[in-house]
């Protein structure tokens, strides 16, 4: 290195340039929702944040995103056991299936949740005349949700199962562990970081989630109206205020996530 | 199980004294296992007695580490059976089995301090909190682990977490405890150390061992009894100074240190002489006039002398020429060139072994010896020296058992 003690102007210079990057694309639209969200003062803000429907929207997608994160943990975590533990024909074509739903716009999920169990899809018109419908309903945008984030979890999961010593496992069963015992004691503990981050990706994944919402949920306000559609539903009705009330909510809410995923690394990996 | 029974093992010589027939802890009967077409064991008998520490030495890939998993019940076996205090536990799995496995990784539980891996095995028995802390302090205690009791696994040396892995399978008093390669991940000081540790700490609680290991010093030192297994099979098994010092087959004279081999033919079957030797057990049964042998010795065993006198009770083989010199550490290395057809001859009587090789011409390895050092500051010896070269002792073994072992020779080397 030519620059040992003299002052190596690339350093501050790329870090300016990084910086000055950023600005336009992502510091900048984020710092104009709180100014525009404030700007009217802090008492309108208030009064757009707790008007009912958009009270409703917020408690309605924490609600479902937290139905979906819970079914894809532990579908998550199951299927990676499954899948780590044991060699099987098309194991690999399973693990690629189980991850597409990454790769598949969300409209396209939507959209192949209605043909499934719309009134008129393959297996809902036998429901509707039951009278079971499930679309546009809160459990469609579950169903929703859960299709979108279906692999996040299991994503976190796997590579975590994947490099786990098989020697614990054995060594819990030679010392008397039945494989209930092994799990809960032994197995588990080691995913607990790779759960938790698991479950808070998916469910900043599934609280943001638009695409498949907005096709199977119906978007009527105060019934099956999620935060990011009401979003989009005030901002086409001219409401900004409104619309950017909740904006500032999820923004922060998806900020204190990752921060959480960011700052716990260590307490997620290790003791 | 009944007091008279004695231990079967492959090699029925055995120069410990039978008074009283040890209690047997582990019997293994003609075990084998196949990996789809492959067989890696074969026939495997041996027994460990109550409180005995057996070693099962072998090269990596010998099949000593599928035994250990068959015991252990982590690894069914093709056929045969395992014995546990007279107990039949081939078809048990291995929870059921208590047995003690000390994984070469310790595979300690990360996310539990020391105490809580080794009240483990009492926990999942459900056993009342009160006594589990009580074996968990005494445990703790006897393997010097007090002030590191809520620490985890990553906050402790290789040592400190081995004798938590043995804690934590004495806890539930073992059947037998077997050690996988348990020195592998430690440095050369650390394992010396921890051997003798650990062997003292074995005697003590008087549980019976199955150690593995590829370090025949390791062996050596650790074993009450070692086996040494190749290819799937065992070669001999017997004390530690049975197995160096009479070794049943040239891959076990040669896994076991440093040997040389010189091919032989027996000429005449000269009882009283070779008595003075060998044990007569090993040698004169086995061989019949003509029969082709292979003389086995160790470096240390060689006596050169330059003024052709040999101290009283060594063989004079041949004479022969010093090729090299070099000093390794504690004790001096020569490779010494024998001359010609000799015949061996031990205090000057002829013995029943006629050497056939050990001419330059056809390209015979040089006979390795080493001397201490005071022998070697002595009488000083260069390259280019004549000596005669004497044997304190040799094992005669007939010439086929060397057709296993070739290969893997070559491979080891």
């Amino acid at each position: 290195m030519r620059h040992v003690r003299g002052f190596d102007v690339v350093r501050p210079l790329s870090i300016g340039v990084l910086m000055f990057m950023m600005l336009p694309l992502v510091f900048l639209p984020l710092t104009s929702i709180f100014i525009f969200g404030t700007s009217k003062g802090l008492t309108s803000f208030w009064a757009a944040l707790t008007a009912p429907e958009a009270v409703f929207a917020l408690k309605l997608s924490m609600a479902t995103s937290f139905w979906a994160t819970v079914f894809n943990v532990l579908f998550g975590l199951f299927a990676a056991y499954v899948l780590s533990r044991y060699n099987f024909w098309g194991r690999n074509a399973l693990i690629v299936t189980i991850s597409l739903p990454t790769a598949i716009p969300t409209a396209v999920a939507g959209f192949a949740l209605l043909l499934l169990w719309g009134p008129y899809g393959i297996l809902g018109r036998f429901l509707a005349p039951q009278g079971i419908e499930l679309m546009f309903t809160a459990g469609a945008i579950i169903l929703a949700n859960i299709f979108v984030t279906f692999p996040l979890a299991f994503g976190v999961i796997k590579p975590v199962f994947d490099t786990m010593s098989r020697s614990l496992e054995e060594a819990s069963a030679t010392i008397g562990a039945t494989r209930w015992q092994t799990f809960w004691h032994v197995t588990l503990p080691s995913l607990r970081g790779a759960i938790v981050s698991g479950a808070l990706l998916t469910f900043a994944r599934a609280v943001g989630e638009f695409g498949s919402t907005i096709l199977v949920s119906g978007n009527l306000a105060g019934r099956t109206q999620t935060a990011p559609l009401y979003i989009f539903a005030k901002f086409n009705e001219g409401q900004i205020e409104a619309a950017n009330a909740i904006a500032i909510v999820l923004a922060l809410f998806s900020f204190l996530i990752f921060s959480v995923l960011f700052f716990a690394r260590d307490w997620l990996d290790v003791d | 199980m009944t007091p008279t029974q004695v231990r079967t093992t492959s090699e029925p010589v055995s120069k410990e004294p039978k008074e009283t027939a040890p209690q047997i802890a582990a019997r293994i009967i003609g075990l084998s296992k196949r990996f789809g077409k492959t067989s890696v064991l074969e026939d495997i008998h041996f027994d460990v007695a109550e409180g005995e520490i057996l070693v099962l030495l072998g090269a990596s890939g010998s099949g000593k580490t599928t035994i250990l998993r068959i015991i252990a019940g982590l690894e069914q076996p093709y056929t045969g059976r395992v014995i546990l205090h007279g107990k039949n536990v081939t078809d048990l799995p291995a929870r059921e089995r208590g047995v003690g496995v000390i994984f070469q990784s310790y595979a300690l539980f990360p996310k539990m301090t020391v105490e809580k891996n080794i009240g483990y095995g009492l926990m999942i028995r459900r056993r009342r909190r009160k006594e589990i802390r009580e074996a968990v302090n005494e445990l703790i205690k006897l393997v010097q682990l007090e002030e590191h009791r809520k620490k985890y696994p990553s906050q402790l040396s290789g040592g400190q977490q081995q004798r938590v892995a043995i804690a934590r399978t004495l806890a539930y008093k073992p059947e037998v405890l077997l050690f996988d390669e348990p020195f592998g991940a430690l440095d050369a000081q650390t394992r010396v150390k921890l051997r003798r540790e650990i062997r003292t700490l074995l005697k003590r609680v008087n549980v019976p061992a199955i150690f593995i290991t590829h370090d025949q010093e390791e062996a050596l030192e650790l074993g009450d009894r070692i086996a040494v297994i190749n290819v799937g099979h065992i070669e001999q098994i017997g004390t530690p100074e049975e197995v160096y010092n009479h070794p049943a087959t040239e891959y076990v004279a040669t896994f076991l240190g440093a040997a040389n081999i010189l091919p032989g033919v027996i000429r005449r079957g000269n009882v009283e002489v070779a008595e003075r030797i060998i044990p007569p057990a090993v040698t004169l049964k086995k061989f019949e006039e003509g029969q082709p042998v292979k003389l086995v010795f160790r470096p240390e065993d060689v006596r050169l002398s330059k003024t052709g006198v040999l101290p009283v009770g060594h063989c004079l083989i041949s004479s022969g020429i010093v090729e090299e010199v070099s000093f390794v550490g504690a004790f001096e290395r020569l490779s010494v060139r024998l001359e010609l057809n000799e015949s061996l001859t031990c205090d000057g009587v002829e013995t029943p072994f006629y050497l056939t090789t050990g001419t330059p011409e056809k390209g015979a390895k040089p006979v390795i010896a080493t001397r201490p050092r005071p022998d070697a500051n002595a009488t000083r010896l260069h390259v280019g020296d004549r000596v005669v070269v004497g044997l304190a002792s040799f094992t005669v073994l007939p010439e086929s058992t060397s057709t296993v072992t070739s290969q893997d020779q070559a491979k080891r080397s």
